[in-house]
């Protein structure tokens, strides 16, 4: 038992020492591991800059069609901080151009109908689907409510009428989400993104000394020395988890950094931050997948036979674990324990949770913890028994 | 010591061995002969533990190589077929990991590596690296990091492939150093020259069967021939087995 650690030990060092000289998978897979805060961090500022920027602050440019038919209304515009342009002649072309987002037409025929308390038509023109029109046309539309609603009560008064009378419903909109939450959406993603990492920081390292190994011809040189496969198997995967153990590491540090050291208010016009124990609970919640990663990753480079074939393969592995968490950015799911049971699924609920600082059931850890570990032991036993089939010398055939 | 006894060994449809018996003693150099193809990888392999025979069974030093894995593992130093190095590790960092896995430590064990340096003279090369070694650089490499552990027994599969001939001379002076030293060494080639400029024994191989067997005076007689490439040809039966 004791010389079986040793020699884990020793090619353990063996594979950590001669990975750390792999300067360029090193580098390059540490640089992988900052796209998903890159991505996330981009996506935030972009889509925050365009739908949640507070812009009552600005002078709203409104194009009017027909501005002097309707005094009173224009007036009321202008003292709201909207400034009049004229409009064009073809607004519903110029609309569909993008020369204007919203022009407000206003007939000829205004004045008399509004003169005689019958309903005034006027014409609001806007591209709906335009995501950078979607403030002005929302402005625009909530001053015309709220002139209509004035010069309904001011009539109501003028024949004696309480305006109560026509407010069937007073409706209070309670918005609970914060900005913070809104921008959440994003961050949902992070799981997906910790899932790749995962697969993609130990890769490397797998691959050099499996499907590397064969390729370079110094397998069967290696397997003559009095080692047994297991021990050759739980050495080299250990000398992985490390270099997994890092990738996370440093990815949870790039969203610590791009989101509480970044100015992002500056851009999105409101604060926001990631709780940093939340990024530690998710650490701890992500190293029994890293171990399953690694295992996974062991079984399949049994078979491959070279270095290219190697990474194909390990390449696609993430993809399976990581798109149901991509599903559940969009899908809100409430945790149940058969969820917790499925290897590597739980985790991805977990850090969701942690994602919007929810209270987390410490059995639902647990589970999760369990069965992705129980997972993992499975599948280094499956790659223990591959590594002591003959073929391991030849590769697939 | 090494013995070999009714050894099978099949791949799919294709028979590598079909019944391949023979020894090499200590203190003798013996050399598996044959054509490409003829089994002696196959039969090295098995020797090395790293395959299972069919049929029959490959002792080293009294001990089953099918299993008694990890002991025999320990009496054997191996230059298999493909022998790579680690190219990021220098050349006594690749011949340490092997001394290492050998349970070697220590002083003991980087006295052992200087002297296999010494004795191989890689001096040059020593704190290099192994990327952009040369074949016979590689060779050396390989060969102390299998000798490190001092095994009883050597196998050399093909020694000598892709040498330059400064480089076959002082590995040939290597091995015959090993044999007067009281190990047994077992080479395969496929190179008559090789075989009859080193071997003390002679097992000829062809399609996984052995043809002949002795010293290379025995095999002239047997054969009725005076040259050692004609006997070769003669035992193998045809001039179409050296083509296979």
């Amino acid at each position: 038992m004791k010389t079986s650690l040793q020699r884990i030990a020793i090619v353990f060092t063996k594979e950590v020492v001669d990975n750390l000289r792999d300067r360029r998978s090193l580098i390059s897979s540490l640089a992988s591991t900052l796209i998903g805060p890159i991505l996330i961090l981009l996506m935030v500022i972009i889509l925050g800059k365009t739908l949640w920027r507070d812009q009552t602050e600005n002078k709203l440019k409104l194009q009017v069609v027909g501005a002097e038919n309707a005094p009173t209304l224009i007036l009321y515009l202008e003292q709201n901080n909207v400034e009049i342009i004229p409009g064009p002649d073809d607004p519903e072309t110029a609309v569909r151009n993008g020369d204007a987002n919203v022009v407000l037409v206003i007939p000829a025929a205004y004045g008399d109908e509004f003169e005689h308390g019958r309903p005034a038509a006027i014409k609001l023109v806007a591209d709906s689907s335009r995501q950078s029109a979607f403030a002005d046309i929302q402005r625009t539309n909530d001053l015309l409510e709220n002139y209509r609603k004035v010069i309904g009560s001011l009539r109501l008064m003028a024949r004696g009428i309480s305006p109560a009378v026509t407010e069937v419903l007073a409706i209070e909109n309670v918005d609970v989400s914060t900005p913070q939450t809104q921008v959440l959406i994003f961050l949902n993603m992070m799981p997906y993104f910790i899932i790749m990492v995962i697969f993609i920081g130990g890769m490397h390292v797998i691959v050099d000394a499996t499907a590397g190994e064969r390729e370079r011809g110094s397998l069967e040189p290696l397997l003559i020395n009095p080692v047994n496969r297991s021990e050759f198997v739980i050495g080299k995967l250990l000398a992985s988890i490390p270099f997994a153990i890092l990738s996370v590491f440093v990815t949870l540090l790039a969203f610590a950094l791009s989101f509480n050291a970044f100015p992002i208010e500056e851009y999105i016009g409101f604060p926001m931050s990631i709780d940093i124990h939340a990024l530690i609970g998710i650490f701890f919640i992500s190293l029994p997948m890293i171990f399953l990663a690694s295992a996974i990753q062991m079984i399949v480079t049994s078979f491959t036979r070279s270095y290219k074939e190697a990474q194909t393969y390990t390449g696609f592995l993430p993809l399976v674990p990581a798109l149901p968490g991509l599903a559940l950015a969009f899908v809100a799911v409430k945790p149940t324990l058969w969820m917790m049971m499925i290897p590597t699924f739980g985790q991805q609920i977990l850090i969701n949770q942690m994602m919007r600082g929810e209270p987390i059931d410490p059995l639902n850890i647990l589970v999760s913890t369990v069965s992705t570990t129980l997972a993992a032991v499975a599948c280094i036993f499956v790659a223990i028994r591959l590594y002591q089939q003959e073929r391991l010398l030849f590769g697939s055939k | 010591m090494i013995q070999v006894e009714n050894l099978h060994k099949s791949f799919g449809k294709v028979t590598a061995l079909a019944g391949v018996s023979f020894s090499a003693p200590d203190g003798q150099i013996t050399g598996l002969l044959g054509p490409n193809g003829a089994g002696k990888t196959t039969c090295l392999r098995i020797l090395y533990t790293l395959l299972n025979p069919d049929q029959g069974w490959a002792k080293i030093d009294s001990l089953d190589t099918a299993e008694n894995i990890l002991e025999v593992q320990g009496h054997i130093g191996a230059l298999p077929e493909s022998h790579g190095l680690y190219p990021r590790l220098t050349t006594r960092e690749n011949i340490r990991y092997y001394g290492q896995l050998h349970s070697l430590r220590g002083a003991e064990l980087e006295k052992r590596i200087d002297r296999l340096i010494q004795l191989l003279d890689m001096q040059d090369i020593e704190l290099r690296r192994t990327d952009g070694f040369s074949s016979g650089q590689r060779v050396k490499v390989a060969i102390a990091r299998a000798l490190i552990h001092q095994p009883q027994n050597v196998l050399l599969d093909e020694p000598t492939n892709g040498l330059d001939v400064m480089s076959t001379r002082s590995m040939r002076t290597f091995i015959r150093n090993l044999r007067d030293e009281g190990k047994c060494v077992l080479i395969s080639s496929h190179i008559m020259q090789e075989i009859s400029a080193l071997c003390d024994n002679i097992v000829i191989l062809n399609r996984g069967e052995v043809v002949a067997v002795g010293t290379p005076e025995d095999i002239l007689s047997k054969t009725g021939k005076t040259d050692l490439e004609d006997a070769f040809v003669s035992a193998i039966g045809s001039e179409e087995g050296l083509e296979r």
